[in-house]
């Protein structure tokens, strides 16, 4: 089954074509991995995707329904979530209230019993709370749950934008480059934590990356954008000896450090 | 108690009511209003008319003025808060909002123009002001902390993040607004069945300067903060018997010093609480008298 | 006690047909306003392109540059000539001044708009208030003999004074215009307000830049604040006018500097016309749901650039 369809996706901004023409498409439980050169327009297909920007022309269908021209929060309702490229939490928050905020898509209650704070909404706030701490279980962040956001080091502010994209219970996850600025080791350890929640969650994964490693170890299928187009579809082996992309993308040097 | 201290003290609470509301708008939407005293002069007005003129109950009048604060939140909101729209518009929107609200005001002949309504019955005594300052800080902080609440953070830090939670941005500005709207509603309401005399031409930018001074003064975020600071603000120069128009002078000059030295106020993003003030006591007294040896 | 038997008093619509008020005059006047909340309005488009942030504290640099204006004209019987200059210079410094003490340290720290605006708000109360508590609240007039002259074109009369404002005006955003298409650091500018940023990894001084634009906004200002207190008299918080200027930049698109002269001039227009032709009382209830109803259905203004923030 087709998770997520893109058909003709273009994005201008004013002069500039951003993605011009992108066709793409997802199956159930597949990790597809979108990678392309700084500037390829890889972002810019995220924001596409979960409307955060209004897409000039095409269109995108999600799980068979078209969803171009939906507002984020009703997209995030139907099941898609993701990370920043430039990590974006809630930084004056605690690490546990970051990952609340996402729970509480799930875990709701009406206003007018929160004013008086009943008994109800304070039963709901233990559970949402326990929820949250599951989920930062899951990403091993449960001893850092009190401290802020902002207090984490990199490469845990990372894993926390995970788990917060995790709690809203998502069929689809978009990750725009959760290895960045990590080091070979951290990295293979990333890969491994994104195939078991790949796995644990049931999930269908889109996945922007520039760690080679990564993308090569995850991913089954991987589509290459240059200049806003797409360049070549395929799986690891067919894009890896794929002389187009290795001339705009990988270059000679990857198949040096391959060999 | 005498007459003055308590008369010092109910324009407190009246104004922590509308500060608290104010505080839960601007300090935890990060979005910036420069005509709230339009919100309190329309509760005010609705409260005092409906007393003055057809004899309604006066609780019932209270509630009514704060509905009706809240009914134009919601016109003013609607247009102006809309997703993504940058919060200079609805900077922007509430000056002419209030200037409107003013002119209105002094033209609807329900409010008697410029002369005002004198002799509004004097029902907002100190205990009733207090027991409804209570409450209103009680449902303000509850408020922050449901659900709602860190929504509303969620906004403030960062929306594009918060939308990606499945956060509905308008909804939640709209929300806010309409919550301060109504606890400055109320407020208007009990302040002119204090003063039991009110004019278009008390309702000016003075008191959203006022009002917005106490928000950012006792820091983005925090309810006690602001409380505290609205005390300090009204109580102060009340007692030293400043001229209005150097408290004035005062105000402006500190908002700029805030946002040069202490942007957070007094207590950005967090509540004053007596274990953390213990802790804190302590730690610097234990500091100190190591410090001593 | 009884309450009135109508809401409403004293909106009566004035009579639509008739000869009086002239169609002409009130066209010419409206243009001096216009031309007048376009110069605001450019001066604080100015400053939005360029730091992004709502500048709330011109108003009370315009009230000063009127007041400037005012002490030199009259109490120091100085021709207009160096008045205005005095006007422009000193509003000019002040501006500067205002960015150097309220918002450079602000801008160091890379703070949010936000913390701009409540800053700007802050230096508007002060300024304000602390001239009412030196000056005074009283209003000042520039002597009638100047400011009521007319004389007679086509069989119209034409205030000297809406003359003069509407030739300043177009002459102050024409000279700034050319300014910013043909000077090397009117490009830079224009290019700042793209991308501040890379403007200063381009070797652009950004202290210095940003500086000029403030003397920039400040100088226009100077003029507009003189022509302001010419028509409305100089008194504490004439700078509330400036939140036509605000209304202007929304019209024509935050950010923009065609779209601020387009604004003002058709909001300087739209609201003379209400005044002579329906009621002056309604005129800033106009102006206000003008403002609403463009939000509703045009939130980016006639050339809206600024509509949402950086993702």
């Amino acid at each position: 089954m087709k998770v997520l369809e893109l058909n003709g996706v273009t994005k201008k901004f004013g002069g500039i074509t951003a993605c011009k023409d992108i066709s793409l498409s997802i199956n159930q439980g597949q990790i597809m991995g979108l990678i392309g050169p700084n500037g390829a327009g890889k972002t810019t297909a995220f924001n596409l995707i979960t409307g955060v920007y209004d897409v000039t022309e095409g269109t995108i269908h999600y799980e068979g329904k078209p969803i171009t021209g939906k507002r984020p929060d009703q997209i995030v309702y139907g099941g898609i979530s993701r990370t920043f490229q430039n990590i974006r939490l809630f930084r004056n928050l605690s690490v546990l209230d970051n990952v609340c905020i996402a729970v509480d898509r799930h875990e709701t209650y009406p206003l007018a019993p929160a004013l008086f704070r009943l008994p109800s909404v304070i039963r709901k706030e233990k559970a949402i709370r326990e929820h949250a701490m599951e989920y930062l279980a899951v990403v091993g962040l449960e001893e850092k749950a009190s401290l802020r956001a902002d207090s984490l080091p990199y490469g845990l502010q990372r894993k926390l934008e995970i788990a917060r994209a995790l709690a809203l219970k998502p069929k689809l996850l978009l990750l725009d480059e959760p290895a960045a600025g990590m080091n070979p080791e951290e990295s293979l350890e990333l890969s491994k934590l994104i195939r078991q929640l790949h796995e644990k969650f049931s999930l269908t994964t889109l996945l922007i990356e520039h760690h080679m490693d990564v993308i090569m170890t995850l991913c089954d299928r991987i589509f290459v954008m240059n200049f806003g187009e797409k360049l070549a579809e395929g799986t690891a082996e067919e894009i890896q000896t794929n002389p187009e992309v290795l001339k705009a993308y990988l270059g000679e040097g990857y198949k040096r450090a391959g060999n | 108690m005498g007459y003055y201290i308590s008369g010092i003290l109910t324009i407190c609470l009246i104004y922590v009511i509308s500060n608290v509301g104010l505080s839960v708008f601007t300090g935890f939407t990060g979005l910036f209003s420069l005509g709230h005293a339009a919100f309190f002069a329309v509760g005010a007005y609705t409260a005092a008319i409906l007393t003055y003129f057809y004899n309604v109950n006066f609780y019932l009048a209270l509630l009514a003025g704060g509905l009706m604060s809240g009914l134009v939140a919601l016109v003013i909101g609607y247009p102006t808060l809309r997703a993504k729209l940058r919060s200079d518009y609805f900077a922007i929107a509430t000056l002419g909002f209030g200037e409107a609200i003013r002119v209105l005001l002094e033209n609807l002949s329900i409010t008697q123009g410029a002369r005002g309504l004198p002799g509004i019955a004097n029902y907002a005594t100190l205990p009733v002001v207090a027991a409804i300052t209570v409450i209103t800080v009680w449902i303000a902080v509850n408020f922050t902390h449901s659900r709602q609440g860190r929504e509303a953070i969620a906004v403030r830090e960062d929306f594009v993040a918060a939308e990606m939670m499945g956060i509905n941005i308008f909804a939640v500005r709209l929300r806010s607004l309409i919550f301060s709207a109504v606890c400055g509603g109320i407020a208007g309401g009990l302040f002119a069945h204090y003063i039991s005399f009110i004019q278009p031409s008390m309702f000016t930018s003075y008191l959203s300067t006022q009002m917005t001074a106490s928000v950012v003064a006792g820091g983005m975020g925090s309810i006690t903060g602001t409380v505290l600071a609205t005390i300090i603000f009204i109580a102060i120069p009340e007692i030293l018997r400043v001229a209005s128009i150097w408290r004035l002078v005062a105000y402006g000059l500190l908002l700029v010093l805030i946002m040069t030295f202490r942007p957070q106020g007094l207590f950005g993003y967090r509540e004053l609480s007596l274990g953390r003030s213990w802790k804190y006591l302590r730690e610097n007294t234990l500091m100190r008298a190591k410090g001593r040896k | 006690m009884n309450p009135p038997a109508t809401f409403f008093s004293g909106f009566e619509l004035k009579s639509l047909l008739g000869g009086e008020p002239l169609f002409i005059q009130t066209l010419i006047t409206g243009l001096s306003i216009g031309g007048i909340y376009a110069l605001m309005a450019v001066g604080y488009s100015l400053v939005f392109s360029i730091l992004n942030f709502s500048n709330f504290a011109y108003g009370s640099i315009i009230m000063l540059g009127a007041y400037i204006a005012y002490f030199s004209f009259v109490k120091l019987g100085m021709p207009m000539g160096v008045a205005l200059v005095l006007s422009i210079l000193g509003s000019a410094a002040l501006c500067l001044l205002n960015e150097r003490l309220a918002y450079s340290p602000l801008r160091k720290r890379k703070a949010s708009a936000l913390y701009f605006m409540i800053s700007a708000m802050g230096t508007s109360i002060f300024l304000e208030n602390l001239v009412y508590a030196t000056i005074g609240a009283r209003f000042y007039a520039f002597p009638q003999e100047f400011t009521g002259t007319n004389f007679e074109f086509m069989g119209t009369s034409i205030g000297m004074l809406d003359l003069f404002a509407i030739i300043f005006a177009f002459v102050a955003i024409y000279g700034l215009h050319y300014f910013l298409q043909n000077s090397r650091t009117g490009i830079a500018i224009r290019a700042a307000s793209y991308d501040i940023q890379v403007c200063e990894l381009n070797g652009v001084n950004n202290t210095r830049l940003i500086g000029l634009v403030f003397v920039l906004a400040g100088g226009l200002a100077g003029i507009s604040g003189m022509f302001l207190g010419m028509r409305y008299m100089v008194y504490p918080t004439m700078g509330w006018i400036t939140s036509k200027a605000y209304i202007a930049a929304v019209i024509g698109g935050l950010g923009s500097l065609p779209g601020a002269v387009v604004g003002g001039v058709i909001l300087g227009v739209l609201e003379t016309f209400v005044s002579a032709y329906v009621s002056s009382v309604v005129r800033d209830v106009f102006s206000f749901s003008l403002l609403v109803v463009l939000l509703m259905f045009m939130p980016t203004g006639l050339f809206g650039k600024y509509l949402e923030e950086k993702v």
